[in-house]
């Protein structure tokens, strides 16, 4: 290190060791142990009741009673006939649950990518405009969007009878592409067919999330710093190769977390997964429902898949928290 | 024969003439300073020779060859911007080897030349590093080793001294004028700082609302200022407006003799000025062009003495060596301006 770098180094290092004029909070512990009260209560103790009732059992012909066994968790992962038979019935709903929420999220990110790069690229008053109407459709509630999706998608007014009018249909008949989408799922023998699908469900579930993604990209990428891109460009990178090298590793980071801050939100999506998917595809979010207020009234069971499903979404946080801290050392 | 040619490049953004017919010309292996206030046009023509702009007319010609239309990533002129644009996530070598690596330059390769170019700019050994691990110096000097990677025909810095503190900042303007020289590349810097570009350029553009006001050696442009502004942003000059009559500058009852006289027709308004360093307290006896003054500040920094005056002229300033003269608030003085030492511009370009 040269002396005018030493010399800087150790202004630096004088200047950090010296404290800052910190202005210390007021010591108030009255409102540190009603902040610890909201918590306990907001969080701890509905998570500790739901914990606690999945350790009960069911009454036939009554409610459900305490107890302290983990009958329902050996259902959950073996099936309730063990060790006679052996059922992952919950545990596929578990996997469909991971299915739509991972596809889902990674599409509301890899669509809001673009659309936010290039929003950031408008003017202020224009990004403004784009901000407050996206903010302004969070205000639609999930029912209100899967009515939407429902009409839009439906076989007789919808999209395939859009693609059915427009003479797609006959030319994907001709051209083998509607024998792939029968055997996708995706049409009946005379037209395509969104509902039931993993198409429609995965869709509508990526729309629902799609304002948020939006949302959390929009600051790192305005934040990018022009001259970067302009650098890049100096050297020779094409607008192609300046994203692939410099602006989506700068970004790689915020890009992960949405990806997995949606895919938490999109494990307990209800309404959209009733109504697209295949009754044999639903999610354990569905089954939670029915056990707690549907047709089966198993609260301890219905419990213990609550559990489950916050130790998974826990558990895929706790993994990308993992990759980034390794991937930020 | 000239390696970079500007000719009449314009730009502008909507009714507003960032850069008005700018022609210039840089020679090879030559470090031009181009020298501005704030928002006269000196980065928006240095983004259009790098390419990152395109000039709304003009030409830019890279020995003879129209480059105007080619975009920056095909021109590869090395950059440094003023926050320095490094990538913060690659380490100091990758960065370097930014430009090899988009080249295609095997590995082994690019970080042998980083190597060599880290070992250039004094910061050998900080291959692995990350970018938030350097201080500002630290930082300039990767940007420079970056830009030069790609052994560029033309260098371009832009406002590369700005984000330094004022010691290091000298000290890095004598480092890279050196580097300048030994690797003599054409090098155009942006700057705002007279005294950088004083220190560093082989040659000076004066620039203002969007034009060269002047172009030449930083010392030409200092003791021959075109006009008014030139000399205004150029050091320190004292003003003051008068009128000629027979070669002679008259202010009231005052004249003030000239050499060479004014070749401005009688009565014209002028605009007239004197450097601190060229007027003086000290008058021969009987000498002409001496103007009674009082003195209304004193101020010493280091070696030398600004004596702040006020006189018929309006306020002036003069600088002089420490000596044992000492000068107080209200004393009055004679206030003395050699006639060399005088120069007039026409009033309407007053800055």
């Amino acid at each position: 290190m040269s002396a005018p770098e030493a010399e800087l180094s150790a202004d630096f290092a004088a200047s950090s060791s010296s404290p800052a004029p910190v202005r210390a909070l007021p010591r108030l512990p009255i409102a540190k142990a009603l902040m610890a009260l909201l918590i306990a209560g907001l969080c701890i103790v509905p998570f500790g009741l739901i914990f606690a009732i999945s350790l009960g059992h069911k009454v036939e012909g009554a409610a459900w009673v305490w107890g302290f066994e983990g009958a329902n968790y050996q259902r959950f992962f073996v099936g309730a006939m063990w060790p006679d038979e052996v059922s992952s019935m919950y545990l596929q709903k578990l996997g469909y649950s991971l299915y739509y929420a991972v596809i889902a999220s990674v599409l509301a990110v890899l669509t809001a990518f673009p659309f936010t790069w290039f929003l950031t690229r408008l003017s202020r008053a224009a990004q403004a405009r784009w901000l407050i109407f996206l903010l302004s459709t969070l205000s639609l509630s999930e029912v209100f969007v899967v009515m939407g999706w429902d009409i839009l998608l439906s076989n007789k007014s919808g999209l395939p009878m859009v693609l059915r009018e427009l003479g797609i249909t006959d030319w994907a008949k001709g051209n083998g592409l509607f024998d792939w989408a029968r055997s996708q799922g995706l049409a009946s023998p005379r037209d395509f067919k969104f509902k039931t699908s993993v198409f429609a469900t995965v869709l509508t579930m990526a729309y629902l999330v799609w304002p948020y993604a939006v949302i959390l990209l929009y600051p790192p990428l305005s934040r990018i710093d022009q001259s970067m891109i302009e650098a890049a460009r100096t050297m020779g990178a094409t607008p192609a190769r300046v994203m692939r090298t410099v602006i989506l590793p700068t970004v790689r980071l915020p890009l992960i977390g949405a990806v997995l801050l949606l895919f938490v939100l999109l494990l307990g999506i209800y309404v959209a997964v009733s109504v697209f998917a295949d009754p044999a595809q639903q999610t354990l979010a569905i089954s939670i429902y029915d056990e707690v207020r549907g047709a089966t009234l198993n609260a301890p069971f219905g419990a213990a898949q609550s559990v489950i499903l916050l130790v998974t979404a826990g558990a895929f946080l706790l993994m990308g928290q993992l990759i980034l801290n390794r991937r930020t050392t | 024969m000239p390696e970079l040619v500007v000719k009449s490049v314009t730009m502008e953004y909507g009714t507003v003439r960032a850069v008005d017919a700018v022609s210039l010309s840089f020679a090879h292996g030559e470090l031009t300073a181009l020298l501005g206030p704030s928002g006269c046009g000196k980065t928006t023509l240095l983004r259009m020779i790098a390419g990152l702009e395109a000039p709304s007319r003009g030409q830019i010609l890279l020995d003879g060859a129209d480059i105007t239309a080619l975009p920056a990533h095909k021109r590869k002129f090395g950059m440094v911007f003023q926050s320095f644009a490094l990538f913060p996530h690659l380490s100091v070598a990758e960065n370097v080897a930014y430009a090899l690596m988009i080249d295609g330059v095997p590995k082994a390769d690019r970080a042998a030349r980083a190597a060599r170019l880290l070992d250039m700019v004094q910061l050998a050994g900080y291959g692995d590093r990350r970018i938030g691990a350097l201080s500002g110096g630290q930082k300039q000097r990767v940007a420079i080793a970056r830009a030069l990677a790609q052994e560029p025909s033309v260098f371009l810095l832009d406002e590369p001294m700005s984000a330094l503190d004022a010691k290091l900042r000298e000290e890095m303007q004598v480092e890279l004028r050196l580097l300048q020289q030994r690797l003599g590349i054409t090098t155009i810097v942006v700057t705002h700082d007279q005294r950088e570009a004083m220190t560093m350029a082989d040659r000076v553009v004066v620039m203002s609302k969007g034009r060269a006001e002047q172009v030449g050696p930083p010392q030409d442009i200092y003791q021959r200022p075109a006009n008014a502004f030139v000399a205004d942003f150029i050091g320190r000059t004292n003003f003051w407006d008068a009128r000629v009559y027979g070669g002679r500058l008259m202010m009231g009852d005052l004249s003030l003799f000239m050499t060479p006289s004014a070749n401005f027709i009688d009565g014209a308004p002028v605009r007239a000025a004197c450097r601190p360093e060229k007027a003086s307290l000290t008058a021969p006896e009987g000498a002409a062009n001496t103007v009674p003054a009082k003195v209304t500040f004193v101020r010493t920094i280091g070696p030398t003495r600004d004596v702040h005056l006020s006189t018929p002229l309006g306020p002036i300033v003069v600088e002089s060596p420490v000596t044992a003269d000492s000068y107080a608030v209200g004393q009055v003085v004679s206030l003395h301006m050699p006639p060399d030492a005088i120069q007039v511009f026409p009033a309407e370009v007053a800055a």
